[in-house]
């Protein structure tokens, strides 16, 4: 069946009924998805697969616990997503790992493969501030552009008002602004 | 040292167009979302309960078998031992 088809509400009914392949439709329309936001959190392949698996067989193991109250689909899996990673951080802190800065270039959707396969200075240096970001703003920065979602939906992932997510959304590119600028890196060759 | 907590026009368009060409949409390298099918695809929980209930299963239903066989040779043999005296 394709993507697209499929009525959302129906299969969340037959998913949360331990229909495995209902589950698999859900799976298949949101694997893009929560990949791009663990990959973009964690900054490596080995994890953000590891982490998308995990949340795919914790949202299967407790799909009778979502209830539609407002809150979409994609939105429960998103929390999900985001407590798994920030227990993944968690763990990597008590173990006092060193951080990882260089997140590895994968091909971007739509784009020649090649073409994507090096960024520049200025996006690796962007990339590298954002990883210090605090984990919300980060969220706020991945679900805006990877996603292409609006404040209200980011709100009602993150459980804020569209007016706090606008408002944080303009403090992180205030700090971003000032940390660019720290380091001499110029923003006027757009 | 003093920070401008003003963003302009021009330079919020450029930090958002800095943004948007960092954080783009990745697509999963193909045996990743494969490898992660088949990791869904691993049975739960309840399903290893129901095979570990199947098997127990299994076991009583032998353990019949094996008793009842017990019970027939021993009927067979006190048969024998009881014609065989006469």
């Amino acid at each position: 069946m394709p993507d697209n088809e499929f009525n959302e509400e129906d299969v969340l009914t037959r998913a949360s009924q331990g229909d495995r392949d209902a589950f698999g439709l859900l799976y298949e329309r949101y694997i893009d998805r929560i990949f791009n936001y663990v990959y973009y959190r964690t900054g490596n392949l080995h994890d953000a697969e590891d982490l998308t698996a995990r949340v795919f067989q914790r949202a299967m193991n407790h799909i009778q616990n979502y209830t539609d109250r407002g809150v979409p689909f994609s939105a429960w899996l998103y929390r999900i997503a985001h407590n798994l990673v920030a227990n993944w951080h968690r763990d990597r802190s008590r173990r006092q790992e060193v951080p990882i800065n260089d997140v590895p270039v994968l091909p971007s959707k739509g784009d020649h493969p090649e073409r994507n396969l090096v960024r520049s200075q200025e996006q690796d240096a962007l990339l590298r501030f954002i990883r210090r970001l605090p984990a919300e703003r980060q969220n706020l920065l991945i679900l805006k552009f990877v996603e292409n979602m609006s404040n209200a939906e980011i709100g009602g992932i993150m459980g804020r008002s569209e007016g706090a997510v606008k408002s944080l959304y303009h403090r992180t590119l205030l700090a971003l602004r000032d940390q660019l600028g720290d380091q001499n890196i110029s923003l006027d060759n757009e | 040292m003093f920070r401008r907590t003003i963003l302009s026009e021009d330079q919020m368009l450029a930090l958002e167009a800095h943004l948007a060409g960092t954080l783009r949409p990745v697509t999963p390298p193909l045996e990743v979302v494969q490898r992660l099918r088949e990791r869904i695809h691993f049975p739960q929980p309840e399903e290893i309960v129901s095979r570990f209930r199947d098997w127990q299963r299994m076991f009583v239903v032998l353990g019949s078998v094996m008793s009842g066989m017990l019970v027939i040779i021993t009927l067979a043999r006190a048969l024998y031992y009881l014609v065989g005296r006469k």
